[in-house]
């Protein structure tokens, strides 16, 4: 029982030493590395580069042409369009089509989707808005719902259940052939947004719905999917040109729209997302659509036209912090990592990160050797010393701190 | 004979247990004070709102509650044991040494259980009243690792005064400081929820801890 | 009769200062046995060894045939135990440490405690650490006796007690334990009282043993000689059967365990010059003191 519990203090300060050392080590060592960015140019048909090299700000294109600030903001019309038509250098027309700076901002849209988001606990309850109260601005239901064996509204104020308002929506819902408890709740749950379009809602049979509250009457409108599409994560967006009323990622990381009022899926031809260590970001403009997944150490960008047809692609990597030096010196020196959270998820778990390669094993024979000299010098039979070398001999560092701290030192 | 232990126990830390208790209840209190003022003046349904949406966490003030509590009552029952080396009294007893220990621990870890129990039944009832289980079920696994905190600086803290050495006490207290904030990183609201039962059991095993500490007293480190 | 304490071969070290090697002794059934030495000689170590706080470096110690790092609980319930210092729960009072006490031991009395507790004018709801240190050591060795031990084991017992309630009580646990046939291993800085209570003598050095025998045999044996010298630079420290040579100008005490016809002889063939000469009867701390030097 005492070496029983010597052991669990060791296994203690490995858990300790696993996330406190790393995490010292990479705040003392780690270096920044800027990710380039890169836009579409509607004037090239292709991308424009910024950069920073040994601290300056490059802008160039692709093939390496190297441009000015201004130039290079002429590139892009429709992202810089307010300096642009400071400076006069504001086309009138691209493509044929007239600009005007109404039309670019109806049709720009900005979306970003990180691992986080996706990753993380749900709330559980929504406020319903009356989406036709007939005023500009929206207001703040009385009541939240929540979707189980039936839809409850909650009153905040008085905790209970608003129950003609809940049968009045369960059946609705039931009528359309909606299977309770919910799977999925997505929308836009604020009142700072242009207007209300409701909820997307996935029933207990992966089907989809919409609901909305329309002058205090449920509004519900079952969505067709393809068979056997599944949504992993359903984003509502509340851009200005109104053409669709979210993005949607499937189980196998496809990404989708639903077009707003005739309801249609339409797939966007992008490949190779990874919902869970990628960040996705959608730039919406008068020509194209950007689709951009950002990784730690890599950037992949699928360009769209307007009918969501692939026009551009590319993708660059640079080495991430592990294959760096820091990284290396890092692999010499720790068996693993340890930590209680993560960027790509809202959740604390123990996230165990076993370094690459077998570097460290030379440090741990090191310490198996040193142990033993101490062991020698402490007067202690090394022999008795054996779970604390298969311990050092694997955890390496974190375990020889460990067997340090609770000495080894047992009489019978 | 593990009665004698009891009530021995108990006569060390029952004001400690009784005060540290109320304390935390003021703390409830306090954070229900806030709530039912807060409802009103910003409106329940905004309230709501804040806490469903934009991370408000309502009980934020709780978090070192229990921790202090484990710390404090870890003091108030193995620091009298070692004051003129007194746990030598203990050790004497006709019972097993390892016993004896672990029976002392035991009876900590219920009074701990039995005042960490009311504050948590009196949250999640306070919690109940005023707001929806969503919101409370996510406020108690929120909760969650701040009480099993108090439970893990229990254990090491009497690890860390049973240990005879000055040196290793020191050694200890670092891993100790450096182990309690796996308890209490920043989270969103119901963030630990796949953690808390692998925490939990975790946090079991770390109360024999002592055993080691008692031992190393007993053959006379010094 | 049997030992109930059997210590061989006893070594320990604190890291590398020695405290002493191979000491061996052991106490029968029914003897009582004061172990002697000044301060730093080990005799807090041996305690600490024979109720298992300290691993010795060397040897073992058996207590009713049980080694002593190992007791089990049995053995423990027939030992009692006085920590130097009379350390007790001092944040119980009079009544909740005899509750505590009374739950362990199946031969608990009561009446020697609550004897000893009603002379002591403190009211039973006062935490004993608010006691004076003699009231707080009369708590502590009422307990000894309440526990009714086979084998007490005091550590400087008469530390904090008045003169008069000294004697008292060590008239008193002498008589107890020879009525019941206990046994008792003590220590005191106090030696004239021991000289009352104890039978055998175990004297300390640092890292040696000086006397180990019936403190009758050592009081008969060992013995001290006055003289004056006719020459003050006479000096006999070196010579075999002196224990002890201290002198002040002319004045001699000679410690030896040879007896007077002896020390005469020898001083007379050495052709030494000496008078009034005498034998000086010794108490045992006297006797302690000859043994071990003053200082």
């Amino acid at each position: 029982m005492k070496k029983i519990s010597r052991y669990i203090l060791v296994l203690i300060t490995i858990i300790t030493t696993m996330t406190a050392l790393p995490g010292l080590y990479w705040l003392a060592f780690e270096k920044p590395n800027r990710a380039p960015y890169l836009f579409y140019s509607c004037i090239n048909n292709g991308f424009v580069v910024q950069r920073h090299q040994n601290g300056k700000l490059i802008f160039s294109d692709l093939k390496g042409d190297k441009y000015t600030r201004s130039k290079y903001e002429q590139k892009l019309p429709l992202l810089y369009i307010r300096q642009l038509l400071v400076s006069g250098t504001m086309p009138d027309s691209i493509h044929g089509v007239e600009i005007d700076i109404h039309k670019v901002n109806r049709n720009r849209s900005f979306f970003r989707l990180r691992p986080k988001d996706i990753s993380s606990p749900k709330p559980g309850l929504y406020p319903m808005f009356e989406s036709r109260s007939g005023r500009v601005n929206l207001q703040m239901p009385k009541d939240f719902f929540r979707i189980k064996s039936r839809m409850e509204f909650i009153n905040a104020n008085t905790n209970t259940v608003e129950e003609r308002k809940s049968e009045l929506f369960t059946s609705a819902l039931q009528h359309y052939g909606f299977a309770f408890p919910s799977k999925m709740i997505a929308g836009i749950p604020t009142t700072r947004k242009s207007c209300d379009e409701g909820y997307f809602v996935i029933d207990a049979n992966n089907h989809l719905f919409h609901v909305k509250m329309v002058r205090s009457r449920p509004y519900v409108k079952r969505v067709k999917l393809p068979e056997g599409l599944r949504f992993k994560y359903i984003a509502c967006v509340d851009f200005s040109d109104k053409k669709y009323y979210n993005y949607l990622i499937s189980d196998k990381n496809k990404i989708y729209i639903l077009t707003q009022d005739d309801y249609k899926i339409i797939r966007f031809p992008v490949e190779g997302y990874n919902p869970k260590r990628e960040e996705l970001r959608i730039f919406g403009d008068l020509f194209n659509y950007s689709v951009y997944m950002v990784g730690k150490d890599h950037l992949k960008i699928v360009v769209l036209n307007k009918q969501y047809q692939k026009v551009d692609e590319y993708q660059e990597s640079w080495p991430n912090r592990t294959q760096r030096m820091e990284g290396k010196v890092f692999g010499y020196i720790f068996p693993a990592e340890l930590s209680l959270s993560k960027w790509y998820s809202s959740y604390n778990k123990f996230y165990f990160n076993r370094t690459a390669g077998f570097h460290w094993l030379f440090l741990n024979i090191l310490l198996l050797i040193l142990y033993f000299f101490i062991l020698r010098k402490r007067k202690i039979d090394p022999k008795k010393g054996i779970i604390d070398f298969i311990i050092i001999g694997i955890t390496g560092i974190f375990g020889f701190i460990g067997v340090l701290c609770f000495p080894n030192k047992f009489y019978d | 004979m593990w009665k004698s232990i009891i009530y021995k126990e108990w006569i060390k830390v029952r004001w400690y247990l009784i005060m540290l208790t109320l304390l935390g209840i003021l703390v409830l209190g306090i954070i229900f004070l806030g709530v039912q003022h807060d409802k009103i003046f910003s409106n329940a349904n905004n309230y709501w709102y804040a806490i469903l949406f934009n991370g408000l966490q309502y009980y934020s003030i709780l978090k070192f509650i229990p921790l202090l509590m484990g710390i404090v009552f870890a003091f108030a029952q193995y620091y009298p044991e070692i004051v003129n080396k007194r746990i030598k009294l203990t050790f004497h007893l006709p019972l097993d040494e390892d016993k004896v220990i672990l029976i002392m621990m035991l009876f900590g870890m219920v009074s701990l259980i039995i005042s960490y129990g009311i504050m948590v039944f009196l949250f999640w009832g306070a919690g109940s009243f005023f707001f929806a289980r969503e919101i409370v079920n996510a406020a108690m696994i929120t909760i969650t690792p701040w009480f099993l905190a108090g439970f893990g600086a229990y254990f090491l803290i009497a690890t860390i005064i049973l240990e005879p050495i000055w040196l290793y006490r020191i050694l200890y207290t670092v891993i100790t400081v450096l182990f309690i904030p796996l308890y209490l990183t920043d989270s969103v609201s119901g963030g630990y929820s796949p953690i808390n039962l692998s925490l939990t059991v975790f946090t079991l095993v770390i109360s024999v801890s002592l055993l080691f500490s008692a031992y190393r007293f007993r053959k006379g480190e010094m | 009769m049997e030992n109930v304490i059997e210590c061989n071969n006893l070594s320990h070290y604190y890291g590398k200062k020695l405290v002493y090697k191979n000491l061996s002794f052991h106490v029968k059934e029914g003897s009582i046995l004061g172990l002697l030495g000044k301060n730093g000689t080990g005799k807090t170590t041996t305690i600490n060894i024979l109720n298992g706080f300290l691993q010795p470096s060397g040897g073992e110690c058996l207590i009713y045939g049980d080694n002593s790092q190992h007791l089990t609980p049995q053995t423990k319930s027939r030992m009692g135990f006085l920590i130097e210092g009379h350390v007790q729960y001092a944040f119980m009072n009079i009544q909740q440490i005899e509750k505590f006490y009374s739950g362990f031991y199946p031969q608990w009395k009561s009446e020697p405690y609550w004897d000893l507790m009603s002379k002591l004018k403190v009211s039973p709801n006062q935490k004993i650490s608010t006691m004076s240190c003699g009231q707080q050591s009369q708590v502590a060795l009422g307990l000894i006796l309440a526990q009714d031990s086979d084998l007490m084991i005091l550590d400087d017992f008469s530390m904090g007690l008045d003169p008069g309630y000294r004697r008292l009580f060590i008239d008193y646990l002498r008589a107890y334990a020879k009525s019941a046939n206990k046994t008792i291993f003590t220590t005191s800085h106090i030696i004239q009282d021991m000289e009352r209570l104890i039978d055998d003598v175990l004297i300390m050095d640092y890292d040696r043993v000086l006397a180990q025998c019936p403190v009758e045999e050592f009081m008969s044996e060992f013995r001290q000689f006055n003289f004056e010298l006719e020459n003050d630079a006479v000096d006999l420290s070196k010579e075999d059967f002196v224990i002890n040579f201290e002198k002040i100008k002319n004045k001699v005490e000679l410690y030896t365990y040879k007896d007077e016809n002896f020390v005469r002889n020898y001083l007379d063939k050495a052709g030494i010059a000496y008078k009034n000469f005498t034998q000086v009867k010794m108490g045992l701390e006297d006797a302690f003191i000859g043994l071990t030097g003053k200082y």
